[in-house]
């Protein structure tokens, strides 16, 4: 091995780092060192300006390797990568060093200790640099398709954008119709247009794309492959009603159907047939059987001839080289007695709300009793000093108040409570607090220390808070309506998510890789996230967020091939025996028996091999090492950290 | 300070780039303090430790070694949980033949968000290995 | 002087190079496209190039924006103009804009600058410093600031004196004071406009006492004194050197405020006063940091947990209007408001105050459409064609608009808005090929 020229740059990090680190301590420790040709610190080694000195150090003085220790390489790792490739050094020759979160920020309670711990993990990453060498990265064809999963408004419109851009696109509905949950809201803030109209506006550019399949009533149970090229398996529940129906007929067998089952789109507030359809203008047209509910009794076979019983579920295999995911959320469900929910009959939730007003006309009124007195009690399921969400909802604020306005210019007899938290009407969304405000709509104010308790006196319904917007006051209001303002929560069903193993947040939704700079990027190479199943968002929002992860999966595929690390598992022949152990442990199916030279050995195929290395401790003769995490620098980093 | 570092055990721990790391740095900077003397390796995924390795560490003079194990999060599979603990298994017979106390290797599943477990299972096995090693 | 015309053609034009602009044109480049990227200050990086830490992740803005903008400027797809501003935009067809581009002479070859400051040392005239908001003063040849790009030193050739002292000492002679204003005529396809947002001028609510009182700054100061490259070693007050101990946030300056001409929220100056009262906490263990606020909007991923973490280390919430603002002579502020908890006025002494002052929008960019009308909302922000099912299209097919200059939005949010814009701009190129 030809001797190794480092050069090693330890960052200040403009003081996150030289606040607790000897910067210049770390460097002394480290310069003296054999293979180490030059050390300096710098201030910030991400800078344009440290860049280019590195590029033009490593040409000067023809470097072997570089070692940069600085913040976390989630951060840098690519960006110091990159500048020793632009200095002609092939990029696996560089090593990172984190001293930040690691060093400097873990042990800011111990300045010497943390100063320590640096020079030991920069003498660790120097003594792995000693023995990285330069690998070439393994070219992937990628497909020029994605699979959007999820068809709300955040999967539609990234559907479009990706059609836009001359990829092809699978869209992938659980639901037997498109739209999500914005499908289910009639009237919207900040617009005129209905969240029907909206979603309707969207299937009808859908439809018109011959690049685009729409698959409804649908699910992925299995996922194989990787980035570039995953390959899904789509079931496809039938709806039991050919395309071309009689709508006349239809509507009868609709009305025939003896099964009463809670209509899930209504938030159960009214039943639904076994043969439905949401709402009349609704995408696709054709309504669909819930064969789980269904008796089969046969009633609308008899009327309707599109009925069709003997439709099969079908299983399908799409290869695609991105997968996008836009599942969105569910309503929060408050539990029996949270604020009187499920115990007293007043009591609903906000989405129960907007389908109560949309439905009906001239007077409010709810299980046959005309209502005057709303009161809504916020942050239902949010913002909990007890429970497990302790986020805020983001939305609920701003629909509330919508709503409760609505209700009023539909209703005008009605009178508005907010038993609220502070309110958050954030941006220009403030104009409309603004105008509730002026309705004469009341805001009563308590803090997480002093909620507003729900209390049933025989078929009265009172709402008491400690008003602090007054001083503190008790104030009560006898409530004909009680509304929770029931906030944003993961999807309940996660098996897509468990399926591509997406790592969750502190919220539990879907977590990007960093907020700023990949925020719809997940640790799963080519899964992208987008609209409300990364965390609570209005429509507009969940538009942008859907329309960058469309651009983030397509940089991924457009050019037809991707680079792939080459950090894959090496078989050394003289010590392989094949005992076929690697073989078993391979969750990939990456080796296989070969033979070298006479001899009967394992063989790594490259092009699957994904470098996990579960192969490794298995090997009885030690015959396997994954490269740049070999048993020689593993060994040698442990020698240089004790 | 100096007072500090005598009062913590040399921890090695192997943590995995995509599920723990994250975990770890988080730790960092939530300032959740450890003792500085807990150096972490990054590897894949934490059912490619050789007990090699890990017999290397106490050799070169280690007090412990915490493997931060990816669980049920993995991003290669579900097997992995299985195959950690079989690796870990494996390392305890050689520990003991070696005689070296096992409890000195600890295991425990750390997730993406998991700072504050992190910081809480390193503290209490450097309590451990004072009390054993160093009392 | 006389202008030279040059002309040449790109894909993209992207006004405004601050995080939504950048994110779009990196978006645009990396899929393939040739983007012109302009911006009228001397650097790129926009307002968040000069933050301090930024929520909810407390990472540094710097090492976020530092090598984004490294990449940005790197890119073999993106042509950087700074110092430059769009006179003139006429659409010709579908597939087709002109525009006018003004690059000011910056008296500097940037190629040939080193930053070696010496021209700063040489130079005798001394001004107010623009990009530490007024914290310090600079040399009319000087370098933006420590983490500029280009970096390179400028001649501010309102306040230079022709002395040639700095002409004089640079090792380059890379100062050349023939430098010309230039135009060019641009070609584009497609347009993102990336203008971001004007900060209220506290100026405008005398009873604070901003510019009157040395101690009451605004929070975008207060960025300054916090940043790794801040100006000052610690964090002082300005009238008197002193390290406060005794802080106030005073929140929706000049937002929600319809006496102001401006009544909508600016939805991140909640969250940017937690963080600095969160830092300051850091930086000042012994100081007491108040924030009197109206209601704390900490609405977006992780913000209601940082707010709660505020909470935790110290920082203490006061429910409440304030009044007005008068000084005591030793410097220190009594701050008259209404606390709404207890339900009557208070008075509160501090030895610092900070205003956070909202967001406006940046003026004057629908007057650029020579044959267009670039339709701007009720607040004068950018408008929405299509708000909630295309965010970033505007009245004009072909113009996108990307981050604040759509309204008040954070840095998460201008990313993902710019990600939108860029998707749909790609979008429009290749549907109008
Ligand atoms: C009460 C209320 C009122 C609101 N009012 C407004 C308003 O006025 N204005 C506004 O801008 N926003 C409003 N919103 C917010 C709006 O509903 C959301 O922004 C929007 O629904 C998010 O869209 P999405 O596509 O991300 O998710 P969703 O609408 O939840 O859509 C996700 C889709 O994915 C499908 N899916 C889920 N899992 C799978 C799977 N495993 N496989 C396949 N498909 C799957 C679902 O069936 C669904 O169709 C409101 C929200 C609530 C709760
Ligand atoms: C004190 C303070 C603290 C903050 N802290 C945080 C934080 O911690 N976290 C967070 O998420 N957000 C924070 N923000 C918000 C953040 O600054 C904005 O979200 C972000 O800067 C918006 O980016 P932008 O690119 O849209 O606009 P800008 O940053 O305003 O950039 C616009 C760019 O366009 C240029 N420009 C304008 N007009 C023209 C023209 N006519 N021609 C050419 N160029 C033009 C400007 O020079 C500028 O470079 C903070 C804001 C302030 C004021
Ligand atoms: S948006 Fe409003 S109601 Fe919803 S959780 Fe946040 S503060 Fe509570
Ligand atoms: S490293 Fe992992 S993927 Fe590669 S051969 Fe070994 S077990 Fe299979
Ligand atoms: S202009 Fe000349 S003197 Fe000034 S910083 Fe640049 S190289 Fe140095
Ligand atoms: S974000 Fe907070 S401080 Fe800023 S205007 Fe809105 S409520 Fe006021």
């Amino acid at each position: 091995m030809k001797k190794k020229k480092i050069g090693v740059y330890i960052c200040h990090c403009g003081g996150n780092i030289s606040d607790y680190v000897d910067v210049e301590k770390v460097r002394q420790a480290v310069e003296g060192e054999d293979i180490v040709f030059l050390a300096k610190t710098t201030m910030f080694a991400c800078s344009d300006a440290n860049q280019r000195e590195m590029v033009n150090d490593i040409e000067a003085n023809g470097l072997t390797s570089v070692v940069v220790a600085s913040c976390s390489p989630k951060l840098h790792l690519l960006t110091f990568r990159n500048v020793t490739q632009r200095a002609n050094l092939n990029k696996y020759t560089y090593v990172h060093a984190n001293i930040r979160e690691q060093a400097s920020w873990a042990h800011s309670d111990n300045k010497i200790g943390a100063t320590e711990k640096a020079i030991h993990l920069v003498k660790a990453a120097i003594a792995k640099a000693n023995y990285a060498e330069a690998l070439e990265t393994n070219k992937v064809k990628a497909l020029k398709s994605v699979a959007v999963i999820g068809a709300g408004v955040a999967g539609m419109k990234a559907a479009i954008s990706l059609s836009n851009k001359e990829c092809e696109v699978v869209l992938i509905e659980k639901e037997p119709f498109v739209g999500g949950r914005v499908s289910q809201w009639d009237s919207l803030s900040t617009t005129t247009e209905t969240g029907k109209e909206i979603v309707n506006r969207l299937y009808n550019d859908l439809i018109t794309r011959e690049n685009i399949t729409i698959c409804t009533n649908s699910e992925v149970i299995s996922n194989k492959g990787s980035v570039g090229n995953f390959t899904l398996k789509i079931k496809k529940t039938p709806r039991y009603i050919s395309t071309s129906f009689h709508p006349e007929d239809l509507k009868k067998a609709i009305e025939v159907c003896p099964v009463e089952v809670p209509d899930e789109f209504n938030f159960r507030l009214t039943p639904r047939k076994a043969i439905y359809k949401n709402y009349p203008g609704e995408y696709p047209q054709t309504p669909v059987i819930d064969l789980k509910n269904c008796t089969r009794c046969g009633a609308c076979e008899k009327v309707c001839p599109a009925v069709n019983f003997s439709e099969e579920e079908d299983i399908i295999e799409i290869s695609v080289g991105s997968v996008l995911m836009a599942t969105g959320f569910d309503p929060y469900t408050p539990a029996y007695g949270e604020f009187g929910y499920a115990t007293s009959e007043n009591v609903i939730t906000l989405p129960q709300f907007k389908r109560l007003i949309d439905e009906q006309s001239d007077t409010l009124v709810y299980k046959g009793k005309a209502i005057q007195n709303i009161a809504y009690i916020y942050c239902v399921g949010s913002r909990q000093a007890k429970g497990d969400n302790t986020y805020c909802s983001r939305n609920c604020c701003t629909s509330t108040i919508h709503a409760a306005l609505t209700a009023k210019n539909k209703f005008p007899d009605i009178n508005n409570f907010h038993f609220n938290r502070g309110l958050r009407t954030y941006g220009k969304q403030e104009i409309l607090y603004a105008d509730s405000l002026r309705s004469g709509d009341i805001y009563l104010q308590s803090y997480e220390d002093g909620l507003p308790t729900v209390t049933i006196e025989g078929k009265k319904t009172i709402v008491k808070i400690n008003d602090i917007l007054t001083n503190g006051k008790e104030i009560e209001v006898e409530a004909d309506l009680v509304v929770l303002v029931t906030g944003m929560v993961p999807r309940a069903d996660n098996k897509v998510g468990t399926l591509f193993k997406l790592p969750k947040g502190r919220d539990k939704f879907y977590n990007e890789i960093h907020m700023k700079l990949r925020p719809v990027e997940t640790v799963i190479d080519g899964v992208t996230i987008a609209g409300a199943c990364q965390g609570p968002k209005n429509i507009a929002e969940s538009v942008n967020s859907a329309l960058s992860a469309a651009t983030k999966s397509y940089s991924i595929i457009s050019k037809g091939e991707l680079e792939s690390e080459p950090l894959v598992a090496t078989i050394d022949p003289d010590r392989c025996t094949w005992c076929g152990a690697c073989e078993a442990a391979c969750p990939f199916d990456a080796i296989m028996k070969s033979e070298k030279e006479g001899k009967i050995i394992a063989a790594i195929n490259n092009a699957v091999c994904k470098g996990c290395g579960m192969c490794a401790p298995v090997c009885e003769p030690d015959a396997i090492n994954v490269t740049a995490c070999s048993s020689t620098e593993i060994m040698s980093m442990i020698d240089a950290l004790v | 300070m100096g007072e500090i570092n005598r009062m913590s055990a040399k921890i090695l721990v192997f943590s995995t780039e995509k599920i723990s790391d994250p975990a770890i740095d988080m730790a960092g900077l939530m300032k959740l303090h450890y003792p500085p003397t807990v150096y972490t390796i990054s590897i894949p995924c934490s059912s490619g430790i050789k007990p090699s390795w890990i017999l290397h560490a106490f050799e070169k003079g280690f007090d412990g070694v915490f493997i931060a194990a990816d669980g049920s999060d993995c991003v290669y599979g579900e097997t992995c949980t299985e195959k950690t603990g079989a690796l870990v298994g494996k390392t305890h017979e050689l520990m003991k033949s070696n005689n070296i106390d096992p409890a000195r290797l600890r295991m425990a599943a750390i997730c993406s968000v998991c700072s504050e477990p992190f910081v809480k299972q390193i503290r209490s096995f450097n309590e451990y290995l004072l009390k054993t090693l160093h009392a | 002087m006389k202008d030279s015309l040059k002309s040449s053609s790109y894909d993209a034009l992207v006004i405004g190079a601050g995080i939504a602009g950048g994110e779009a044109a990196l978006n645009l480049a990396n899929t393939g496209y040739k983007v012109l990227l302009v911006d009228k200050e001397l650097s790129v990086g926009g307002k968040m190039i000069m933050l301090s830490k930024v929520f909810p992740t407390l990472d540094c803005a710097a090492c976020i924006t530092t090598p984004k903008v490294s990449e940005i400027s790197r890119h073999p797809n993106i042509t950087i103009f700074t110092g430059s501003e769009v006179s003139n935009i006429r659409k010709i067809s579908d597939n087709e804009f002109v525009a006018k581009v003004t690059r000011k002479p910056r008296y500097v070859h940037v190629e040939d600058c080193t930053a070696c400051q010496l021209c700063e040392k040489a130079c005798p005239t001394s001004v107010r410093d623009q990009y530490q908001f007024g914290l310090i003063g600079r040399k009319a040849a000087f370098i933006p600031f420590s983490i500029c790009s280009p970096k390179a030193a400028a001649i501010d050739i309102d306040n230079c004196t022709l002395c040639g002292a700095c002409e004089r000492v640079c090792p380059t002679h890379c100062i050349d004071f023939t430098m010309e204003t230039e135009t060019n005529e641009l070609h584009v396809k497609t347009i993102v406009v990336a203008t971001g947002f004007n900060l209220f001028d506290p100026n405008n609510i005398p009873r604070y006492g901003y510019g009157k009182y040395k101690n009451v700054i605004t929070a975008m100061q207060m960025e300054r004194e916090i940043a790794p490259t801040r100006p000052f070693h610690t964090i002082l007050r300005p009238g008197d050197g002193k390290v406060p101990d005794k802080i106030a946030y005073v929140l929706c300056v000049g937002s929600r405020d319809a006496t102001v001409g401006n009544p909508i929220c600016s939805q991140i100056c909640c969250m940017y006063s937690i963080k600095q009262a969160q830092l300051l906490m850091g930086a000042l263990p012994m100081a007491d940091v108040t924030i009197y606020y109206i209601n704390i909007r900490s609405f977006g991923k992780g913000f209601e947990e940082f707010y709660q973490q505020a909470k935790g280390m110290g920082v203490n919430f006061v429910k409440g209007k304030i009044g007005r603002i008068s000084e005591k002579e030793n410097g220190n502020l009594i701050l008259r408001y209404e606390d709404i908890n207890k339900g009557k006025l208070q008075e509160a002494e501090h030895d610092m105050v900070i205003l956070s002052t909202g967001v406006l929008p940046t003026k004057g960019i629908d007057g650029l459409f020579e044959n267009e009308t670039l339709t701007l909302d009720q607040f004068s922000f950018v408008g929405q064609s299509d708000m909630l099912a295309s965010p970033a299209k505007t009245s004009i097919g072909g113009v996108f608009v990307a981050g604040a200059a759509t309204g008040p939005m954070d840095i998460p949010d201008s990313i993902l808005s710019a990600g939108a814009a860029s998707s749909e701009a790609i979008s429009y190129i290749i549907q109008h090929a």
